[in-house]
């Protein structure tokens, strides 16, 4: 045997020009499948991580119910309990989203309307805080505030409307509430994390804590930094970090731990909307109904959010094919390179095959030696060729995702979606992002598992024609 | 002890049936030099290809000590072409890329000896060929004809052999170097009583042999020569 793999060796390198050249076309041929491997990797891996973390949220309301409209009953812990229960669900974070009034502002109005009057806040207050809105009301909040007042004054101003209650609308001054949310984590009510820009993010979320995240405008609006105070529903809360949530709107708003939230404003064990994140996007729409049917259809609302990421999974899908196609057809050429090279050598050498066979060599013997031979080539290809796989798969698969996301785009326009399509699709692409490849030594063995295997069946029909070769080709002249 | 019975080989050609070995019976005594002398195309290649099992007879038989290789499986014809039988071609057929001393260890790696004893064996024939050690370890395509010729009796002998067939083993050398070779063989009937059968058109190794066999279109008859140098 060790014979045998010396002389195929050897064999190997009878001819250096020609073994030379067939080396440098195997590694081109190998390099590309090892390339094509790593990349079909890479973006499997990315369409996984995708579909495992955008587009697979679904937010659960109280039946009839959105952020601070319409009615219904507020979501409990038990429904967080549920949530938590049902198949595929990876997390459930529940949030109770609060309107805080301010005390100052309050009081201004208490003044001027007398007292128990002015509570209507739009829509009715959850509490009071000393903070002070860094929005101005304009037309759409007073608006709003003229229509939540008519609407609450039956229930809620009605004990002490009955002199005051005309003037109410026009002289009262007014500001808009703060907006509050009550987590239990890092992360907002969409499930994405806090983007805190100074101090901490929340870390006590006992009942107790005084823990605040304040929004950047409402922080200057209201002098606070880091350290600084300031009171909800005349509890001292402390601001553990300044938050930038990327809108006005959001930047107005703080945000507290759940369970002192709804200590604070007397709602304890109370959510407002549950965020579910679904394990898989594909999972999304039979975990819906699942979810709908544990906590019940006529107590909650359960939404799924947008799916803008299909046109960026289904190109990259598509890359991933052409990257497995192009494996298989590079290992496919690999693979004939031998077969084409092992029958020209069986030609040349079946006089030598004659003298093998005349002197006693048995047929398997003979054709052990020509695949031995093969997978020498074969071996010297396949490491040249990963060495360049390493260095360009990166910029293959790049490549590859870059041109393949660019006519997919161009598709999409083309095929009359217009601006629409094409703009979900900018959002794919910005999801795809830049495309990192790495070689796992999994993805090293199995290629070259594979090449080898191509090789040895590249190299099994010329050993079959060796078989062939007849001993007395061994008399026949030069 | 060689018996070849009734032996024909027929081919087609075309329309055309070619028989280059037509009925041929002889037998050999164990250790005889003997030689089988025609015009090219005469067969002897054919009938050498027979008696070696290179090739299947169209019919007859081909006994070694009693053995009928004629009707073995393919299997045993290579044990058979392994263990009884050696070559020495005209072309010497040596493997070009291998050292002298590793082509006579070729036989005896098929027939599973250990490596430090095919070492040893090839070595000890490759001295009895009367070539010395500086060119055992010489890639066979940097000999000389004469050594190259030396290299491939001494691998026909690897295996202990019973017979050697040789195909015009003079035929590419001058007359000097193949007398060298000739006396080679013969001593070889002597010293191991190998039977040595040499096809050939060479009348000087012919008057050599103790028994010669002429092959004219595909039948073989004994010449007894008077002139024979014993």
């Amino acid at each position: 045997m060790l014979s045998v793999l010396a002389r195929s060796v050897g064999n190997a390198f009878r001819n250096k020009v020609r073994s030379g050249a067939v080396v440098v076309i195997l590694a081109v041929a190998i390099g590309l499948a090892m390339s094509m491997l790593v990349a079909n990797q890479a973006v499997g891996d990315r369409i996984s991580a995708l579909k495992g973390s955008v587009g697979n949220n679904l937010t659960v309301n109280p039946a009839g119910a959105r952020g601070f409209q319409g009615g219904g009953e507020p979501l409990t812990a038990a429904d967080v309990t549920k949530a938590k229960a049902v198949a595929h669900v990876s997390s459930v974070t529940g949030t109770l989203s609060l309107r805080l009034r301010t005390e100052t502002a309050t009081t201004t109005a208490q003044a001027g309307t007398q007292a128990g009057t002015a509570q209507g806040g739009p829509g009715g207050g959850d509490g009071t805080t000393s903070l002070q809105s860094a929005v101005e009301p304009g037309t759409l909040g007073n608006r709003q505030n003229q229509s939540g007042a008519q609407s609450g004054q039956g229930p809620q101003g009605a004990p002490g409307s009955g002199n005051g209650g005309n003037g109410n609308g026009t002289v009262r001054t007014f500001t808009l509430p703060v907006s509050a949310t009550g987590v239990a984590g890092t992360e907002d009510a969409n499930g994405n994390t806090i983007n805190v820009t100074s101090g901490k993010q929340l870390s006590n979320f006992a009942a107790t804590s005084t823990q605040a995240l304040v929004g950047t405008t409402l922080a200057q609006k209201n002098n606070l930094k880091v350290g600084s105070t300031f009171t909800v529903d005349s509890t001292k809360m402390t601001v553990a970090g300044i938050f930038d949530g990327g809108t006005v709107f959001d930047n107005n708003g703080i945000y507290l731990p759940l369970a002192a939230a709804q200590k604070l404003t007397g709602q304890t064990g109370q959510i407002s909307a549950l965020t579910v994140k679904v394990d898989s996007i594909e999972n999304v729409d039979s975990t819906k109904t699942s979810l709908t049917n544990a906590l019940g259809s006529t107590r909650v609302d359960v939404t799924a959010g947008s799916r803008n990421l299909d046109s960026a999974v289904s190109s990259l899908a598509s890359v991933q094919n052409i990257s497995l196609i192009a494996f298989i057809a590079a290992l496919v050429t690999a693979g004939l390179i031998v077969l084409l090279i092992m029958i020209m050598v069986v030609r040349e050498r079946r006089r030598e095959i004659g003298v093998l066979k005349a002197i006693g060599a048995p047929n398997r013997t003979i054709g052990l030696q020509f695949v031995l031979e093969a997978l020498v080539l074969v071996v010297i290809g396949a490491v040249v060729g990963t060495a360049v796989a390493v260095f360009s798969s990166s910029g293959i698969a790049s490549a590859l995702v870059s041109a393949n996301t660019a006519t997919a785009g161009a598709r999409g326009g083309r095929g009359g979606f217009g601006g629409g399509g094409f703009g979900g699709f900018g959002g794919g692409a910005q999801l795809i992002g830049n495309l990192t490849t790495t070689i796992g030594p999994g993805t090293l063995l199995g290629g070259l598992g594979a090449v080898l295997l191509i090789a040895a069946l590249g190299a099994l029909v010329p050993a079959w024609l060796t078989a062939k070769v007849r001993p007395i080709e061994v008399l026949r002249g030069e | 002890m060689l018996e070849v019975r009734n032996v024909s080989k027929q081919f087609k050609s075309g329309d055309h049936t070619i028989k280059p070995v037509n009925d041929v019976s002889f037998s050999l005594e164990q250790g005889t030099f003997a030689a089988i002398l025609g015009k090219s195309g005469s067969g002897k290649s054919t009938l050498l290809s027979l008696l070696g099992a290179l090739d299947k007879a169209t019919s007859g038989d081909v006994m070694v000590d009693g053995v009928n290789v004629s009707t073995l499986p393919d299997g045993k014809l290579t044990a058979y072409r392994r263990n009884d039988i050696g070559f020495v071609f005209q072309q010497y057929n040596l493997v070009p890329n291998l050292t002298a001393k590793e082509n006579v260890m070729l036989p005896m790696e098929f027939a599973r000896v250990r490596r430090s004893e095919r070492q040893a064996r090839a070595a000890e024939l490759l001295e009895q060929v009367e070539l010395e050690a500086d060119v055992h370890d010489r890639k066979a395509n940097r000999l000389s004809g004469g050594q190259q010729q030396r290299v491939s009796i001494a691998r026909a002998l690897a295996n202990n052999p019973k017979i050697i067939l040789a195909d015009e083993p003079t035929g590419n050398l001058d007359e000097q170097t193949g007398e060298l070779i000739i006396e080679l063989l013969r001593s070889l009937t002597r010293t191991q009583n190998t039977t040595v059968l040499v096809v050939t058109h060479d009348m000087a190794l012919a008057r050599k042999t103790d028994r010669r066999f002429r092959l004219a279109k595909g039948s073989l008859a004994e010449e007894f020569d008077r002139s024979r140098a014993r």
